[in-house]
């Protein structure tokens, strides 16, 4: 009896004992920041792309070419670019009607996204400068890489907070700030204290070797000309001589070449029972092809690859549901993004970015037959892509609108794509030039000799004269559908402009984004609203 | 598999192995009547005190009882009736006649021990077989359903396989689990589903803090004690049959146009005339069985042991489960009484045939001129490609139900077995020790099949990549063990109960999942042979994923003194200390302390007729955890760059300062009888602080926007009263009724954000359409949005709330301060009736049980989506409510879709007849008609107006979501499986 008394009171010390000592978590089944994993530190490294890896991954990661994020608040705010209502579909709560009509406002989910995704791929950036295993020309390249994360937030919201370590916090900088931020670490990058038509990149960390998945000196470039391009917008000072010095560097080393006829690719759209349909895809439209990943004309790019680099999705954004049998799509498409018909009107026939840059017309399947839509609300079953919208919100026909399609699909495509995306490529950064030296010298006529370069390798007539209306309709032409449409309108005074459904903005404080509600709120007051909202 | 076929051969084992050995000594009999109507008491317990030896009586009231030689005294004891003890003399007869009223005396379980209903200090409610939901219920919380006032039991919809969601006094937590916590013969976190609702003898529910909190932080959203049946120590064995047989029917689905209203309405004709609602959906015949037997073995030793088999349908085709449970208690006393043993066992499996709920959302929307089949298409059409089926093709979020149905599958299996022994030794005649093992595992697996034919998440459009096979396995383990010890002592008019004891918990988690496609055609099941696949060809189609939880561990060391005075005053205290290995180095330990103090007011104010008059205070503090592990360190997501790099990037930022979630609950109560009527009052604050929330952080600092934090407070206030009258009794016709009523209201006291909307509308085209407010200051399940005016050119004309004359009624100005946004409704009810009515005339019984809520509202999506006319999608079927606007052709959110969805019901009829045939083998039958869902008042037109308590979000296109959100009640989701009628006949029969 006694004996089992005892045995009680033991097992009764062994669970007080191995109660009081043993309250670790170990958690298996994730990783922690205790994990390291073989070859790489946290924040990333390893294989071809050395330990800047995930550095360039959040590109993907940011939405750059997807649903929802950067590139939507970049497009959608423009006369390019519209998600119209289509009775029950695409309608959603009315945000992006308000993209559309400038009236959106802090709540806005895309506003936060994009904050919330920008600072995501910052943090990675910071992660790894944070490490010890990057060496001098990986530490520029990260650098360069995070300067161009907050030129967009710098674009986008203006007054932003500075963070360049992990988990560090910094006041909510001024516009001005944000902008000497990112251009002297784009400089100390470029190993120069200014851009200048004589300076000397000798002392730069950063490669001059083409590839465009990694930043070198002539990818720094490109951005640092983007954001003098944009300075009288962002701080109220022109800095017209320095973008086209920079561009200008660019385009005289020679490394990078404008696609022409001999820059040719393989058509991956090519469907067996269209023989209208080219073996081959050159110039304008192999710069952006599912396989233009060696195109001469991309300076810095985002890769991607439909099984191991998802986040490239204009298939499923822009096409209609039916149009899964013209290219075989392994998902059905959403019906979403589509193209003004004014701005589609701005290309003249011929024009080879236009047949580039649009899907229009009745389609035809894989075989060749006309491809019905059997729920169609236009009275008639056949599939047929119309450049005219009926209206913007609430009954916009379902196939109404030519639909954005540079970035061309290809047979069997999946909902990832294929197609490269250029953030610096050689066309814009003629564009670039043309402008600043124009705008510099007080006359729209400079540009000419660049404009022409584009236009000559589009197949249309060279321009004899030019004026600032026709340099961004221009522009438009030739950089559709790459995120540049909403900082060019706003350079150009056009943004606050009517059209189509879209009256003059009232304010032209809707020329930055308002700071995402949710951010202030967690910010614990450290953020403040910009002007306006 | 093997370990089912092993079990079941080893109860049936058991059941004949202690079926022999039953003893026969000196035999008392006797009668038991009622001592108002001298009508028999069937089933009234007799047991030999001191003894594990016991009876029931039978239908005439009549017992027979071996009595031990030396025993004294013989306990009689029936629910609703005074207890009485009678000496055992000479006579071997004994007749007792016992009163009816409240049984002051009467043990109830509470946390780690009994204690006399009348000295509670706190909360508790004891629901006892008899008055148990009727009808075929296989969940048992559904026997509770509208019987306990402030306990919610809502199981939307008629989905055989749903779990009811179940909730005490409201919202307890928001992050953690708001579920009570279910305790079975003493384990701690047992299953419910591992119960068949057969072998439940009591449930006692703990409402307040002060009750709960001696099972600390897993006590926090209060706690269901169910007690099992157990085998009664008498001389043979008594074994029952229960079976009951049923079908069921619609009760309720939503008006939608048949072919020929919506051809007249504008939609397009594809020629047939399909009512999709009647394809998918059928009358079903379902079983259930039970067999139980128990009784003594020898003179100290008893045992029960069952096996229940259940087969339920659905009213959807291919849907239901098949079950299969057996339990084994077995109890024993050793060492001249001094050592009890309590060993229980079940075992269930259950084989579910979940389907997809979509099939009948697509059945409201799919156009009822479409044929079933393709070759009835009015245009070329395919069919092979679609195994047969017709499918419109070109249209969002469209998908032919009946191929759904017949050709989609999803299925899933799963298996429980649990036991716990329980040894309590008598050290003195005042102290004892208690030692508890229990170990509980739960395997599930869910495989999922789309055949290449197959439009809905079968790809069947898709020329390359078509089928799809999902495999889902988890397992998850539970080990407790305990120990505690209890002490009594007396001085005076004192008594004095002290119960000390620790707590030891560790669970376990693992799964795997795996899905595969691209399969070569239709000509066989390829989830069986999936190395056919051709994504093994083809590099990002096949997903994979498996986890595992750390060792999950609650250290708690407790203690509780019940101190009563003069048989008329209560003191209660207890006190828990609590570890737990989710929190950071320094937070991991909480304390919770709960008191409470109880007066019998009558004993010293001695009113002449009330036979009680009991006041009690109750305070109590408990803590609470989320689920997920990890929540204060840092979690980071791996990615395979095509660089052949592997990267890892911050998923959830870290927070060592996470501390325990706490809640504290102040209650008081009053509880009164008076002869034939008895009333129960509570009324409760509390105050949940520190709730923890995965919420928005500052990204700029943090890296990522997520991390847990301890995000708010919140306050509930509450009343619920009980009311029971026995209206007639006499020898042939009794009536009595009982009525429990609830009301709380649950505020967001404290919040990282000031304001945020929750519970988007979804596809298509309302996304973005956040419909519920969560703001500080306001009541929980806030529906928000703009107020419906009227329609101007099909579309919606909304109301200038705020009178400005500008209209802000964007969703992404829903929470701008000049927004013409208001609170349409709230999705929690204002007020909870049940109402029990038991009539019972001669061997004829009635029980209709009368459930209610009121107050709350209802987003209905079937309207806000298919009931305007869109004129631009007219291969939907429109919704056609009496709510329906003539004219208006644009769907936007707004107050036309919120309706007041209070219903009254006839939830079970129960209408049974007793035949008693002593002589025979069979002692009694018992045969009963059941109607559930009998009818329904409500004016609400949409499918269920049950309220909706927590968010399951939205699901477009195939697409499944398995969101569960509690800050967003008031959501009638499309997916919402069609409540049904169900009508039973069951026998009962006792040999």
């Amino acid at each position: 009896m006694s004996k089992f008394l005892k045995f009680l009171f033991a097992l009764v010390a062994i669970f007080a004992v191995q109660a009081c000592t043993d309250l670790e978590e170990d958690l298996v089944g994730d990783v922690t920041e205790d994990i390291n994993i073989e070859g790489i530190d946290t924040g990333g490294g390893g294989g071809s792309a050395g330990p800047l890896s995930a550095a360039y991954a959040s590109l993907r990661g940011a939405g750059t070419a997807n649903h929802g994020g950067y590139y939507s608040v970049q497009e959608l705010p423009t006369d390019e670019m519209v998600i119209c209502a289509k009775g029950g579909d695409w309608f959603d709560g009315g945000i992006l009607i308000d993209l559309h009509r400038h009236t959106y406002d802090a709540t806005h989910a895309f506003v936060n996204g994009t904050w919330v995704q920008t600072y995501n791929a910052i943090n990675t950036v910071n992660e790894l400068l944070n490490g010890d295993n990057l060496d001098a020309n990986q530490t520029a390249q990260a650098r360069s890489l995070r300067a161009y994360y907050y030129f967009r937030l710098l674009d986008l919201y203006g007054r932003v907070k500075i963070i360049t370590s992990p988990g560090q916090d910094a006041p909510q900088a001024s516009r001005a700030e944000v902008f000497a931020f990112v251009e002297s670490e784009l400089l100390d990058a470029l190993g120069v204290s200014e851009i200048s038509s004589s300076m000397d990149l000798s002392g730069s960390a950063l490669g001059t070797d083409p590839n465009p998945y990694a930043m070198n000196q002539f990818g720094t470039l490109g951005i640092i000309a983007k954001l003098y391009l944009n300075a009288e917008v962002y701080t109220g000072t022109a800095r017209w001589q320095e973008a086209a010095d920079a561009a200008s560097y660019i385009i005289d080393r020679g490394v990078y070449q404008l696609c022409g006829d001999g820059c040719k690719v393989a058509n991956q759209g090519k469907r067996a029972g269209v023989a209208s349909d080219p073996d081959e895809l050159s110039g304008f439209a192999a710069v952006f092809a599912s396989n233009n990943e060696n195109n001469p004309e991309h300076i810095f790019s985002v890769l991607y690859d439909e099984a191991s680099a998802g986040g490239m999705n204009f298939s499923q954004m822009n096409l209609h549901y039916s149009s899964q049998f013209t290219w075989n799509f392994d998902a059905q498409p959403w019906n979403g993004y589509a193209t003004l018909e004014e701005f589609y009107n701005s290309f003249e026939n011929g024009d080879a970015r236009k047949e580039a840059s649009f899907i229009v017309g009745q389609q035809l399947d894989f075989g060749g037959s006309a491809i019905l839509d059997y729920a169609s609300d236009d009275g008639e079953l056949v599939l047929n892509y119309t450049p005219a919208i009926n209206e913007l919100t609430p009954n916009s026909l379902r196939e109404a609108g030519a639909r954005p399609g540079k970035f061309s699909f290809k047979q069997f495509g999946r909902p990832d794509m294929d197609n490269d995306y250029p953030i610096v490529r050689l066309g814009e950064v003629y564009l670039m030039r043309g402008e600043a030296r124009a705008r510099a010298a007080g006359d729209w006529n400079v540009s000419l000799d660049d404009v022409n370069v584009l236009r000559a390798r589009a197949k249309v007539n060279s321009y004899s004269t030019i004026d600032a209306d026709e340099f961004l309709a221009e522009r438009g032409r030739e950089m559709f559908q790459e995120g540049v449409r909403r900082m060019d309108l706003i350079r150009f005074g056009k943004y606050n402009d009517a059209w189509w459904e879209k009256p003059a903005d009232p304010s032209d404080h809707v020329n930055v984004f308002p700071i995402p509600f949710e951010q202030l709120q967690a910010s614990g007051g450290t953020l403040t609203q910009n002007d306006g909202y | 598999m093997k370990l089912k076929v092993d079990l079941k051969y080893a109860l049936l084992l058991l059941f004949v192995a202690m079926g022999t050995f039953a003893m026969a000594q000196r035999t008392v009999t006797g009668t038991v009547t009622d001592a108002e109507t001298n009508e028999p008491l069937i089933g009234a317990s007799v047991a030999v005190l001191g003894t594990s030896t016991g009876t029931v009586t039978d239908l005439d009231g009549k017992f027979s009882l071996n009595v031990p030689d030396g025993a004294a005294q013989i306990q009689f004891s029936y629910t609703g009736y005074a207890t009485t003890t009678q000496d055992i003399g000479v006579s071997n007869v004994i007749d007792v006649q016992m009163s009816a009223g409240t049984d002051l005396d009467e043990v109830v379980v509470t946390g780690y021990g009994t204690q006399k209903e009348k000295e509670i200090t706190s909360s508790v409610v004891e629901v006892s077989e008899k008055d148990f939901n009727q009808g075929v219920i296989s969940d048992p919380a559904q026997l509770l359903q509208g019987k306990v006032a402030g306990l919610q039991v809502y199981n939307r919809g008629g989905n055989p396989n749903n779990q009811s969601v179940i909730r005490l006094r409201g919202l307890s937590t928001v992050g953690a689990n708001v579920q009570p916590l279910v305790v079975i013969d003493g384990v701690i976190g047992a299953s419910l589903q591992n119960v068949d609702p057969n072998d439940i003898e009591t449930i006692s529910v703990l409402k307040d803090g002060s009750a709960a909190a001696i099972y600390g932080s897993r006590g926090s959203s209060g706690v269901i004690i169910v007690t099992t049946k157990k085998g009664k120590a008498s001389q043979k064995l008594q074994w029952s049959y229960n079976g009951q047989v049923s079908t069921e029917s619609i009760l309720n689905s939503i008006e939608i146009l048949d072919g020929n209203e919506f051809v007249a309405a504008g939609g397009t004709d594809l020629g047939s005339r399909t009512d999709w609602i009647d394809e998918v959906t059928e009358n079903p015949i379902n079983h259930t069985h039970g067999l139980s037997v128990g009784g003594g073995v020898g003179a100290n030793s008893n045992f029960r042991a069952s096996v229940n088999i259940r087969e339920q349908n659905g009213i959807m085709r291919n849907t239901g489960f098949d079950q299969f449970n057996a339990r084994l208690n077995f109890s024993s006393r050793v060492f001249n009484d001094k050592l009890k043993i309590d060993f229980s066992s079940s075992y269930t499996t259950k084989d579910q045939r979940i389907g997809y709920d979509e099939a009948l959302r697509y059945a409201v929307l799919y156009n009822p001129t479409a044929p079933v089949l393709g070759a009835n298409s009015p245009f070329e059409f395919n069919s092979s490609q679609f195994g047969g089926f017709f499918e419109t093709l070109g249209l969002f979020d469209s998908f032919n139900p009946v191929s759904i149905v017949d050709q989609n599958r999803n299925v899933a299996e799963r298996s429980e077995f649990n036991y716990s022994a329980n040894l309590s030794y008598d050290i003195l005649s005042n102290l004892s020790v208690t030692m508890r093992i229990a170990q509980q595992s739960t395997d599930f697996s869910n495989d999922q099949y789309a055949p290449t034919t197959a439009n809905f998440r079968g790809n069947a459009t898709s020329p390359t990549r078509k089928g799809l096979a999902e495999f889902y396995e988890s397992n998850a383990t539970f080990s407790l063990y305990e120990g505690f010890a209890t002490y009594l002592t007396s001085f005076g008019k004192s008594d004095l109960t002290i119960t000390a004891g620790y707590s030891y918990q560790e669970d376990n988690f693992n799964d795997r999942f795996f899905s595969i496609g691209d399969f070569p055609d239709n000509s066989l099941d390829f989830s069986n042979l999936i190395e056919s696949s051709q994504d093994l060809q083809n590099a990002g189609f096949i997903n994979a994923s498996s986890n595992r939880s750390p060792n999950n561990k609650i250290i708690a060391f407790f203690g509780r003194a019940n101190f009563t005075f003069d048989n008329a005053i209560f003191l209660n205290a207890s006190v828990r200390r609590e570890g737990s290995s989710k929190l950071g180095e320094g937070n991991q330990w909480g304390i919770f302390p709960a008191f409470g103090v109880g007066v019998d007011l009558n004993r010293y104010l001695n009113i002449g007729s009330v036979d009680l008059l009991k006041v009690r205070v109750g305070y109590g503090v408990t803590g609470a955890l989320p689920q997920q592990s990890g929540l204060s360190q840092e979690i980071r997501s791996i990615s395979n760059d095509p660089s052949g790099a592997v990267n890892t990037t911050l998923a959830r930022a870290a927070n060592p300062d996470l501390k325990w979630e706490e809640k504290a609950e102040l209650n008081f109560g009053l509880e009164f009888s008076m002869g034939r009527f008895s009333t129960t009052l509570d009324l409760y604050n509390r105050d949940i602080s520190d709730f923890i929330l995965e919420r928005t952080v500052d990204v700029a600092v943090f890296g990522v926007d997520r991390r847990f934090e301890n995000a708010g407070k919140l306050n509930t206030q509450g009343l619920e009263l009980a009311l029971n009258y026995d209206v007639v009794r006499s020898e042939n016709f009794n009536y009595t009724t009982g009525v429990v009523l609830s009301t709380y209201e649950t505020v967001l006291e404290e919040y990282v954000l000031d304001a945020e909307t929750r519970g988007n509308l979804g596809a298509p085209g309302q996304n973005g359409t956040n419909m519920l407010l969560v703001q500080v200051g306001q009541e929980i399940g806030n529906i928000w949005g703009p107020v419906y005016e009227g329609v101007e050119d099909g579309s919606p004309i909304f109301a200038d709330i705020n009178g400005d004359g500008q209209l802000v009624t964007g969703q992404d100005q829903a929470l701008n301060p000049d927004a013409d946004f208001e609170v349409l409704g709230n999705g929690v009810p204002d007020l909870e009736l049940g109402w029990t009515n038991q009539i019972q005339i001669g061997d004829w019984s009635i029980n209709a049980f009368f459930r209610g809520a009121f107050g709350h509202s209802l987003v209905n999506t079937f309207r806000a989506f298919y009931e305007p006319r869109l004129s631009t999608q007219t291969s939907y079927n429109f919704v056609n409510t009496e709510n329906a606007v003539d004219g208006l052709t644009t769907a936007r959110f707004s107050s036309l879709y919120v309706e007041k969805a209070d219903f009254f019901k006839l939830d079970n009829l129960t209408i049974s007849r007793q035949f008693n045939l002593n002589d025979a083998a069979i002692r009694s039958i018992q045969v009963s008609l059941m109607i559930r869902n009998a009818f329904v008042i409500t004016n609400y037109s949409g499918i269920d107006p049950e309220p909706s308590l927590v968010d399951r979000g939205s699901a477009g296109n195939g697409n499944t979501t398995i969101a569960s959100d509690v800050l967003s009640p008031g959501i009638e989701r499309r997916n919402n499986y069609f409540n049904s009628r169900v009508f039973a006949l069951g026998v009962n029969l006792n040999f």
